[in-house]
């Protein structure tokens, strides 16, 4: 088997709200797959619905090669999850929450939990209405990455984790990675998935607009460029992908396309550079460029975004 | 914005080693304001409800005063140890409807009125420091003890006002002006003395659910208290005393009206007050005296599966419910002789009691079985909404993400309600048939009554079935429960003596049991209601699995 996820034409409504739109999913077994979008673009419904925790209202799901709400029981023995909003019970501690978990899992790894609480910095003694946001957090992934799951569906994990933590966290799934299992990591900002991530989709508004590795995508997008030079800079305008140029006293600022930083970069080096920044593009930016698209596609002025 | 507000401050500037005594206090005038606007529907629903409350008390007990009769049945239950329940029991040798309000009724407004205030303490004061808003609001302008003192003016204010409203219902409903002012101001003083009770405790505990719990611990100590002080003697004795409750009934309005009995209660309250700010002094923001205990690392062997998890969720509710109902179980079963004395009872009470002169005890055990059997579906209801509540608050949702199927984790759930509902059962009626066998001098009890609390099992099972199936079909609707439990509870108090038809007391799953120890075990009964139950907690659990799981 190379997938573990597919899903096909996936919809689901709340009432007014169609959540999943035609979903379209693909996950290859043994890689870690970013799964990006704005809040309320549908993640947390798409994970649920692979989970058989919500039923969608057509389409298809298979995950592990099996149908997530008929065999919900069968399948979640081989699948850990972290929620999006991880709740804990308010009179169990974290590490009796943990144990609970992974017993109910079918069993978990007591060396390797203890070890992951100890990488993590997590007091297990505290009782669920003590953690911090961030710590309940910690719960629900110690418990999820303590188990020997051949799939981790991770719902934005580290949203409340401080820098230090979420180290911690991209080293565990590399760890995991090299294991051989799948990951499935949800998140809205492109930066916490994108040292991780062999694959990134990309949802809004219910639906996939764009897959593929990030360096394919960043092949598509621009690259944001302020340099500091010891001459003026002059002529970048005649150079092909240049955008949003600002070239006055100060630093030179622009956006180049992928596919003409190398020319923009060899250019620049002409003038004499003293410091150079680049910002490879964001979520909000990917995202743009496929409004971007919609918009001229529908005729209207693409603004500075084309 | 932050230097606005550094330049504001009155007195941060160098130099100041310790704040003046004024700066512990900045911005309780807008704390108070701001307490005001956010209970501004609470705090009236509170204080409207209990005029209303008042206004109908008034009324019900106008309509049982009327005939001697009716007034003797009002004695039996200001006298003996009943009446020690409620109160010392001043003015029954002459029972009018205000003093029948004051003395029996005035308990459940000094409850009342200590619940409105501690919880109204603890929710602007420890509440707020648990979830972090304090601790934003005082890096404003805002003094050490704006929080707490802001919190106790508006809880003085309610009572204040609460009196007021009180005794203005009184006054309205014809009942004298200055003694309805006098009840009044009894109830507010002790919505004031639990005030400063909540000062007190929400400084202990890091959390407000755990300082709310002592404040209510307090009052149920103070219940205790009263109720025994007034067993011993007539009209109080000196251990009444140690209680704030018994002050307030011990100012009698419409019998001999004294304010001084209050002054015990001021006092009180300044000094719990004062306790609270001494202790206040010497935290930090968040802080509690009692540093939170730590849990266990690992989870105990046994929970590892969903009956056992369910289980260990459901526990202190169990335990905390069994033994009350044991405690009111074994009073109840000891009372039975005074209650059921045939002497000068109406036909109404004997008609309640059974129809017959000649088994009234019975009767009165029956009554109070039953009674004992709703309150224990109340247990299952709310068991069953806490199932609902793991689900909406997402607790429930990493469960069912692991090999934990639907049917597994609800039925855990309804399993553990069955099973702790009947152990309940029969642990209350080995406590109630114990004390009435001790009272009658007469071992059966304590089979019979272990048998009839057994018997009442179906029909609460019944309930617990028809809540599971809304929570199935429509979870947002097991609120019906309560609507079924309490018309049980209207059937059985009041099916016979308002001759409602057959088929409107069969509609209660409670009746089916007929009144056992009165009437015999219906095994067709019981095997129809237990089928019964199993159908509709089938149905629900076949439906939960076929819906989405919903979380907020
Ligand atoms: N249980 C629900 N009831 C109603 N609307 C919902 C529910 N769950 C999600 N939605 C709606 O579906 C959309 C997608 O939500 P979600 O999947 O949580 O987004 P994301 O996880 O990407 O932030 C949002 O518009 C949200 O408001
Ligand atoms: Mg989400």
């Amino acid at each position: 088997m190379t997938t573990a996820i597919v899903t096909s034409e996936l919809v689901k409504a709340f009432g007014r709200v169609r959540a999943l739109n035609g979903l379209q999913l693909s996950v290859k077994t043994g890689e870690v797959h970013g799964f990006l979008g704005p809040n309320g673009a549908g993640k947390s419904t798409t994970i649920r619905v692979l989970l058989g925790l919500l039923r969608a209202d057509s389409g298809r799901a298979e995950v592990l090669g099996a149908d997530p709400w008929r065999e919900a029981v069968a399948l979640h023995r081989r699948i850990a999850y972290v929620p999006g909003d991880v709740e804990l019970w308010p009179n169990l501690t974290g590490g009796e929450a943990i144990d609970l978990l992974g017993r109910l899992r079918g069993g978990l790894d007591k060396a390797r939990r203890d070890e992951l609480i100890e990488r993590f910095d997590l007091d297990p003694t505290k009782k669920g209405r003590t953690y911090s946001k961030g710590n309940r957090q910690k719960v629900a992934i110690v418990a999820a990455l303590a188990s020997d799951a051949e799939l981790l569906l991770l719902d934005e994990p580290t949203a409340g984790l401080d820098p230090l933590m979420e180290v911690v966290f991209q080293d565990v799934i590399d760890q995991l990675k090299a294991q051989g299992r799948t990951v499935l990591l949800s998140s809205h900002i492109l930066a916490q998935v994108e040292k991780l991530a062999d694959r990134i989709s990309i949802i809004r508004q219910g639906e996939i607009v764009q897959t593929g590795t990030l360096a394919e995508m960043r092949q598509l997008t621009r690259t944001t460029i302020e340099a500091l030079t010891r001459q003026p800079v002059t002529g970048m305008e005649r150079l092909p992908g240049i955008h949003d140029l600002e070239a006055g006293d100060g630093p030179v600022r622009f956006a180049v396309d992928g596919e003409h930083l190398e020319e923009a970069v060899r250019a620049l080096s002409q003038f004499g550079v003293r410091a150079l920044t680049s910002h490879p593009p964001t979520l909000e930016e990917l995202m743009l460029r496929h409004y971007g698209d919609e918009l001229a596609a529908a005729g209207e002025p693409a603004g500075d975004v084309r | 914005m932050t230097t606005t507000l550094t330049a504001e401050a009155p007195a941060s500037g160098a130099g100041a080693s310790a704040t003046r005594p004024g700066d512990a206090l900045a911005g309780t005038g807008a704390l108070v304001r701001f307490i005001l606007r956010r209970d501004r529907i609470k705090l009236p629903a509170w204080l409207l409800g209990m005029a209303l409350l008042l206004s109908m008390f008034l009324n019900g007990v106008a309509e049982l005063t009327k005939t001697e009769e009716q007034r003797q049945d009002l004695l039996r239950i200001m006298e003996g140890a009943t009446g020690a329940i409620f109160g010392p029991g001043y003015g029954r040798d002459d029972i009018t409807t205000e003093r029948y309000v004051v003395g029996v009724y005035g308990l459940f407004f000094f409850v009342l009125a200590a619940l409105m205030s501690l919880l109204l303490v603890a929710r602007h004061t420890r509440a707020e420091e648990q979830n972090g808003r304090a601790e934003l609001v005082r890096s404003a302008v805002v003094g050490r003890n704006a929080h707490l003192t802001a919190a106790l003016v508006v809880a003085a204010g309610a009572n204040v006002a609460l009196a007021l409203l009180l005794g203005g219902v009184m006054a309205a409903n014809g009942y004298g002006g200055a003694d309805g002012l006098l009840f009044g101001a009894s109830v507010g003083a002790v919505g004031l003395v639990f005030a400063g009770v909540t000062a007190l405790t929400v400084q202990v505990t890091e959390y407000s659910r755990a300082a709310t719990a002592m404040a209510g611990t307090v009052l149920g100590a103070a219940w205790a208290v009263r109720a025994a002080g007034d067993m011993i003697e007539d009209y109080g004795s000196p251990l009444s005393w140690f209680s704030p409750l018994a002050w307030s009934n011990q100012t009698r309005p419409y019998v001999d009206g004294r304010w001084w009995p209050l002054l015990l209660s001021l006092g009180l309250a300044a000094v719990t007050a004062t306790a609270g700010y001494a202790l206040s002094g010497r935290r930090d923001v968040g802080a509690g005296l009692v540093a939170a205990r730590a849990g266990r690392t690992d989870a105990a062997p046994w929970l590892r599966s969903p009956l056992t998890a369910a289980f260990r969720l459901q526990r202190t509710g169990l335990i905390g419910w069994t033994v009350a109902l044991t405690a009111s179980g074994f009073l109840f079963g000891g009372l039975g002789e005074q209650v059921a004395d045939p002497a000068n009872m109406s036909e109404d009470r004997i008609d309640m009691f059974g129809g017959s002169v000649d088994t009234l005890l019975d009767g009165y055990l029956g009554v109070i079985t039953m009674f004992t059997a709703v309150l224990a579906g109340i247990m299952v209801v709310l068991g069953v909404q806490s199932a609902r509540t793991e689900e909406t608050k997402g607790r429930a949702e990493p469960v069912l993400a692991t090999a934990t199927s639907r049917w597994a984790w609800f039925g855990g759930y309804l399993t553990v309600l069955a099973l702790g509902l009947v152990a309940m059962l029969l642990i209350v009626g080995l406590a109630t048939g114990i004390a009435a066998a001790v009272a009658e001098s007469d071992g059966s009890y304590v089979w019979d009554l272990t048998a009839a609390h057994l018997a009442h099992a179906p029909g609460i099972l019944v309930m617990l079935g028809l809540a599971a199936l809304l929570f199935g079909v429509l979870p947002r609707a097991i609120g019906v429960t309560w609507a079924v439990l309490g018309y049980s509870l209207f059937v059985g108090f009041f099916g016979e003596i308002m001759d409602l038809p057959g088929w409107a007391r069969n509609l209660s799953p409670v009746e089916h049991a007929g009144q056992p120890p009165l009437d015999d075990v219906s095994w067709p009964a019981t095997v129809t209601l237990l089928l019964i139950a199993a159908a509709l907690a089938a149905a629900g659990l076949v439906a939960f699995r076929r819906r989405d799981l919903e979380t907020t």
